[in-house]
């Protein structure tokens, strides 16, 4: 009925289109997933701004220019003017670098917003809070990754809503070690490496030691009284401080 | 079975290993371009989310200023200019926060945050970055002259800037500058009011 090279030719068409489907279905299926292909992204910004330079290597404290991540849902990118802080006085070594800087002079003295790139988004139906996070006493760099090592910011986790439940069902996985120590907490940026400085360390007052309340975050407008820390061998626990809801309407209203 | 198949069999077993991993997302992948979504699931949504460009209003911000004459809800507005430094002595009344190691250690954590840059952790502002990066003579808070201060002089040069120095009423709000002066006071070793302000409780 069929020559027998008719015949061939079906199975071997048939052999590379199924080969071919399976490999756009794998590729369709897992590489656009989001945990696989936001991760990495690095977008050029208007302005080459190093994180590696500013907070790795000068120590600026994350929160002097991301004011405000305490205590809102939205961690902000600084405005021109927190830039030009230190940049009106700040001299530029060399053409280069003062060609970068121009172009945030620009902006600012026009009264014009950098448009910054976004990276780090999650998606409009999900209400993710910065400053429950930070309350919580988790440091930045748990999500956002070793931003201080990064020239160029790039995604470093999915931020997917199954990676978010990993971290709130079993936090004491992902966060790693005691927080009181680190940047957000005492304000000098991983200061891990001094932890045993004592420059660098609040001694108490002796006489107030009996009496005075531990070393936390304090509820924003009140002074009186301290979130109660929950440990667990010393270390702060947000899992049994109750933190870290699986409700879907905690992140879904 | 002779080496020349086993070389392909491991080469291939190795590209459907790599191939696997970049699947599954193990092995990080940069770009410069946006993800590309093939299902979008409304992850963008037409509204306003904050510092986004905004295609409604004619500069493109999210971000609106507030009507001429009014202030936000919950702001705290510093009116005072950096001249006004007999205004601020009576203007600013210390709130004597507690001197407990509570205060401090929130008040050691928002200057280490915005004053260590300039003036060092310790309030030398020799070793600090800004120093070392080409801008001499940032004062000492650790001199006779800034302990002399009062307090009240202190929230005010905090608050509404003093030379090169710029405003940080915009990055603290009014409780946190204060507890920066108490854990200021507290390492130059200044007891008690060095403030000329009454010292009445602000609540």
């Amino acid at each position: 009925m069929f020559s027998r090279r008719f015949d061939m030719g079906v199975k071997v068409g048939g052999a590379i289109i199924g080969a071919v489907a399976a490999v756009v279905f794998l590729i369709v299926f897992f590489g656009f997933r989001n945990d696989v292909a936001d991760v990495g992204y690095r977008p050029e910004q208007p302005v080459p701004f190093s994180h590696k330079l500013h907070a790795g290597e000068m120590q600026i404290h994350c929160q002097y220019c991301h004011a405000g991540a305490e205590v809102s849902a939205h961690s902000p990118v600084p405005t021109s003017q927190t830039c030009m802080n230190c940049h009106m006085a700040v001299t530029p070594k060399d053409e280069v670098q003062e060609a970068k800087i121009k172009v945030l002079k620009d902006a600012y003295e026009a009264n014009r917003p950098i448009e910054w790139v976004r990276i780090h988004k999650v998606p409009d139906y999900a209400h993710f809070n910065h400053s429950r996070h930070i309350r919580a006493q988790i440091d930045c760099q748990s999500c956002h990754g070793p931003i201080e090592q990064m020239g160029v910011v790039s995604q470093y986790k999915p931020l997917t809503m199954g990676w978010c439940l990993d971290c709130h069902r079993s936090p004491e996985k992902f966060i790693v070690g005691a927080r009181p120590i680190s940047g957000v907490f005492t304000g000098k940026l991983h200061d891990m490496k001094n932890l045993y400085d004592s420059a660098y360390i609040f001694t108490p007052i002796p006489a107030q030691v009996g009496e005075s309340l531990p070393i936390t975050e304090p509820q924003f407008g009140s002074y009186e009284t301290a979130i109660p820390p929950v440990t667990v061998a010393g270390i702060p626990h947000p899992k049994k401080a109750g933190i870290g809801p699986e409700n879907c309407s905690a992140c879904h209203y | 079975m002779n080496a020349r198949n086993i070389i392909l069999i491991l080469i291939g077993l190795a590209a459907a290993g790599f191939v696997a991993l970049v699947l599954s997302g193990k092995i990080m992948w940069f770009s410069t371009e946006p993800p590309v979504e093939i299902n979008p699931n409304m992850d963008l949504q037409f509204k306003a989310i904050p510092q986004s460009g905004n295609t409604f209003f004619s500069d493109r911000k999210s971000l609106r200023e507030p009507v001429e004459g009014t202030v936000p809800r919950g702001a705290e507005p510093y009116t005072l200019g950096v001249g006004d430094i007999d205004i601020a002595e009576t203007a600013n009344v210390d709130p004597n926060l507690p001197d407990t190691e509570f205060v401090l250690a929130r008040g050691q954590n928002r200057f280490n945050t915005f004053c260590s840059p300039c003036h060092y952790y310790d309030g030398n502002s020799e070793k600090s970055q800004m120093t070392k990066r080409r801008w001499e003579n940032i004062p000492s808070l650790m001199a006779d002259q800034a302990k002399g201060y009062s307090n009240a002089r202190i929230f005010h040069i905090i608050s509404a800037g003093q030379g090169l120095m710029p405003s940080y009423a915009d990055k603290m709000n009014a409780t946190d500058r204060w507890a920066v002066v108490r854990y200021l006071r507290h390492m130059q070793g200044v007891t008690g009011t060095a403030s000329a302000a009454p010292t009445t409780q602000a609540q």
